[in-house]
């Protein structure tokens, strides 16, 4: 449960690669394909996003801190 | 968040050796867990997401919602192949500051500079292609809903790249002057602009996608 650059930096290349999928499923499939790929990639970045925090915030909130 | 805690008498419970260790309460307003610089930047990225969530909301309201006959506005049309090349541009300034990074984390300090130095460069390519961008559209912000909310969310992204290239820049003075050392807590004034750099790299994926290809 790490932020730190090199974290950060691991997701940029899940963006690139995230980013290049639906580049490419965009420009074979149509715009339409392009955009419903995207929204589902959104959905399973927020659903990660939503559990990362929670964890993150339940142990930055231990009791002793 | 911090609580006071005083240190028990040994034998007093189940925390004596725990306790053997502790002088008197924590740091007031700081965590034991995150240093305070990475939890800062931490929240201000988080703000800076909403920020981008309100112009993207904006755009999908315009595009989907009011849904006007032609997007982008007719006859313009947006310069993809740059934007492309522009996103290479910035997502390899991501790679050049994860490079001085971990030079950095090994004490190789001619690396460190060389990577801040090149992504310095880069970043600056990028907002010069971007504004050459802007010169060349043959649009602007007045024209249609659509110009606005083009030059809206574009340039809202410039402009974190502007900050960027700032904090870039005091970091690369800093890293000459041999501020900088191995040790993770000698090397926060590198660390922090990079993940800042990373975020800004990453929106700028997302506005690419949006923008100039769905």
């Amino acid at each position: 449960m790490n932020f730190n650059e090199a974290a950060v930096f691991k997701w940029v290349l899940i963006f690139a690669a995230a980013g290049a999928s639906v580049y490419l499923l965009a420009l074979v499939a149509g715009e339409l394909v392009g955009a419903i790929w995207a929204f589902l990639l959104a959905l399973v970045g927020c659903a990660y996003g939503i559990r990362w925090t929670r964890d993150w915030w339940r142990r930055l909130k231990r009791p002793g801190d | 968040m911090e609580s006071a805690s005083v240190p028990l008498p040994h034998g007093a419970g189940g925390h004596a050796a725990a306790d053997a260790h502790h002088h008197g309460p924590p740091e007031a307003h700081q965590s034991s867990r995150i240093d305070k610089q990475t939890l800062g930047i931490f929240l201000f990225i988080v703000s800076e997401v909403m920020l981008f969530g309100s112009f993207f909301a904006s755009y999908f309201f315009l595009r989907v919602v009011v849904n006007p006959v032609a997007w982008p506005a007719k006859p313009f049309e947006l310069p993809v192949t740059i934007a492309l090349m522009n996103t290479c541009i910035l997502i390899s300034s991501s790679f050049t500051i994860h490079y001085a990074l971990e030079a950095i984390r090994k004490g190789n300090k001619q690396g460190m500079k060389l990577g801040l130095v090149v992504t310095w460069l880069l970043g600056l390519t990028f907002l010069f292609v971007q504004i050459n961008e802007y010169v060349h559209l043959g649009f602007s912000a007045r024209t249609e809903s659509f110009g606005t909310i083009f030059y809206s969310l574009t340039g809202l992204h410039g402009a974190h790249v502007f900050i960027g290239l700032t904090l870039l820049t005091a970091a690369t003075i800093r890293a000459f002057r041999g501020h900088y050392g191995k040790e993770p807590e000698k090397h926060m004034g590198v660390e922090i602009p990079g993940i800042y750099w990373h975020f800004v790299d990453i929106m700028w994926i997302v506005v690419f996608l949006t923008v100039y290809v769905l």
